[in-house]
């Protein structure tokens, strides 16, 4: 039960960590296109860069990191100071990171409600961006897509390590 | 509680938090957001700005350089670039007293010209060498310590994704921040060398030469690195002459490397996959302190501490060479316990109004560019100290024979010289400044 857990919410995690990489190298590409097209129109020849590509480097690039928070949060890859890790006993140790994994199932509901209201905010004045002019919402709306997914997966963190404070053996590292 | 004294006991209620090993932006937020929640005496206006904060932080356009330059060392270590670049050096290198592992040390610097991490640049170059180090004989603290060292050419070397955040932080430029850290990060090589040196004549036995490659061979080797130079050149020229912002210049970075990976055979969908998730662990940890930091610091802006602080420090009329060496000193103890990308985005929104109010006797934006510089050095030598420098466990991880005591010895010539090169650099501002002087002089 728990493995197929865990390797839901680590599969739930690397999918949209590829889907947000995909992102990143759809921007790649078009930022290539728009720099030829922007150096092709400035010697003359035709073209012209892509209209508003910044707006759609910025929401694209937003909605890949919040894409990348449930992979970084299932592997465990937030920095962090152990250095007095060895230190601590062991019990004290399995209890703060249930504590830990609690602080940021906190944090990952609170963005992701507030990102809610934001994009209720923005849907409401119809804000669009610059120069493309997209709803500000949509951005939202695809940010979205990963906040959701990191709270899915922070609170399946906490019941990894809450079955790591019960069970001195219990499985908690990540599965891949 | 006064407003100060709340920001004065955040430090130590911040430290308890990370020292109990919770993530640096839990640690910052959750403070920050009490923090300010104390000072307003209500939590609207930090709820409210959540409802935007996280996605401004996130879709901000000048961050994102970070992913992109992440993605662009990602493919570079893909490309078959760190093969062709050892190659190259050992050719010209090799055949003198410790000669394979300066190439090594000169193959970073190359890769670090072309990747912004030092984490990767270690571990790619780590795979490259340390089979040839092995084979010449290197003894295993040598071979794990100068690759370490190597690996913070990574970010030594511009692009550099820790320079790309000072400059955020201290709205710096970031293409200034580029060329400046350029003659630093030679002279980073260079010292590595020569410690490599020194430790081969003081020890003599402890490695062998390679034979002398003719001049016919070693241009050939050379031409096999041109792609790393090209868009070394593409990258940073491109910034700097202003073709394209540092965002684009990252996207065509992270193009040039991904296309020689796909050209050279080694980019297979599994290894996308990888460099992908990669790229994504290390962002997200990124963008999370990022906005960790940006509640944390919200919260001493509002406090007044940096103004007060500053205005202190002025007043009580230190040397400010003398705060300088605090600083730096500082940050050597710290980068000993915390990674270097935590300690820059924790303390530069503190420590830089400080120092930006003490006369060095040059204009700001040369502070900024020359502290920056300095700040970017310190932190680096934590990567390579114990108990908690990361380059050495990576390197030490791959060379299975060599137990970690002789990796953390094989690292103390390095870290002496990068002591060496600190003093240096803060003694004599003009090392880093000039070629940025030399290129605004057109």
């Amino acid at each position: 039960m728990y493995v197929m857990l865990s390797r839901i919410a680590g599969g739930v995690a690397r999918l949209l960590a590829l889907a947000g990489g995909a992102l990143l190298v759809v921007i790649v590409v078009l930022t290539v296109v728009s720099i030829t097209g922007r150096a092709l129109f400035s010697a003359g020849i035709c073209c012209g860069p892509i209209r508003g590509i910044y707006d759609y480097t910025e929401i694209a690039v937003g909605a890949a990191i919040f894409a990348f928070l449930p992979w970084c949060q299932y592997m465990n890859s937030h920095a962090a100071v152990d250095l007095f890790k060895s230190a601590l006993p062991d019990v004290l140790n399995r209890f703060l990171n249930v504590l830990i994994d609690i602080g940021m199932l906190v944090l990952a509901a609170l963005i992701a409600h507030r990102l809610w209201l934001g994009l209720l905010d923005k849907q409401r004045f119809g804000e669009t961006t610059l120069i493309a002019q997209i709803p500000v919402w949509i951005g939202y709306a695809a940010c979205l897509v990963g906040a959701v997914g990191f709270v899915l997966v922070a609170a399946f963190c906490v019941i990894r390590s809450a079955r790591g404070l019960i069970w001195k053996n219990a499985r908690t590292e990540p599965l891949t | 509680m006064s407003d100060l004294a709340l920001a004065l006991w955040s430090f130590p209620a911040l430290l308890v938090l990370v020292f109990l090993r919770v993530p640096i932006a839990l640690s910052m937020m959750a403070v920050g957001v009490c923090g300010s929640y104390l000072i307003y005496g209500t939590s609207l206006p930090v709820l409210n700005a959540f409802k935007n904060v996280t996605y401004g932080t996130f879709s901000n356009y000048s961050y994102s350089i970070i992913p992109l330059f992440l993605l662009m060392g990602q493919f570079a270590t893909l490309s078959g670039m760190s093969a062709a670049l050892f190659r190259a050096a050992e050719s010209f290198l090799g055949h003198r007293r410790g000669g394979v592992a300066m190439s090594a040390i000169g193959a970073c610097a190359g890769f670090g010209a072309i990747c912004g991490s030092s984490l990767a640049t270690a571990a790619t170059m780590g795979q490259v060498a340390l089979p040839e180090l092995k084979r010449y004989g290197y003894p295993g603290s040598l071979a794990t310590g100068a690759l370490a060292a190597g690996g913070t050419l990574g970010i030594l070397i511009p692009p550099s994704v820790i320079l790309v955040i000072y400059a955020i932080l201290a709205e710096q430029n970031i293409e200034k921040l580029f060329v400046a850290a350029l003659v630093p990060g030679l002279l980073a090589a260079l010292g590595y060398i020569i410690a490599i040196s020194v430790w081969v004549r003081v020890s003599p036995n402890s490695a062998m030469v390679k034979d002398r490659v003719p001049w016919s061979e070693r241009l050939v080797a050379l031409g096999k690195v041109w792609p790393v130079l090209t868009i070394f050149v593409v990258v940073v020229g491109g910034i700097y002459t202003g073709v394209f912002t540092p965002t684009e210049a990252a996207a065509v970075g992270a193009a040039g490397t991904g296309l020689i990976s796909i050209l050279s055979g080694q980019m297979t969908w599994a290894k996308l996959g990888q460099a992908i998730l990669a790229t994504a662990s290390a962002s997200a940890m990124i963008y999370l302190i990022i906005l960790g930091a940006g509640f944390y610091n919200s919260f001493l802006a509002l406090s007044q501490l940096p103004q007060v602080a500053a205005a202190w420090v002025g007043d009580a009329g230190f040397s400010p060479w003398f705060v300088l060496a605090v600083v730096l000193f500082m940050y050597l103890v710290f980068g000993c316990v915390m990674d270097s990308l935590s300690m820059v985005l924790l303390t530069v929104p503190i420590i830089y109004p400080i120092m930006i109010v003490l006369d060095f006797g040059m204009s700001p934006q040369d502070f900024g560019l020359w502290f920056g510089i300095l700040v970017l050095i310190v932190v680096e030598v934590g990567l390579i100290t114990p108990p908690v420098g990361l380059n050495l466990f990576i390197i030490n991880g791959m060379a299975k024979d060599t137990p970690i005591k002789e990796t953390y010895k094989g690292a103390l010539p390095f870290v002496v010289t990068d002591l060496i090169r600190v003093v240096i650099l803060a003694a004599f501002p003009a090392i880093t400044l000039w070629l940025v002087w030399f290129i605004d002089s057109f």
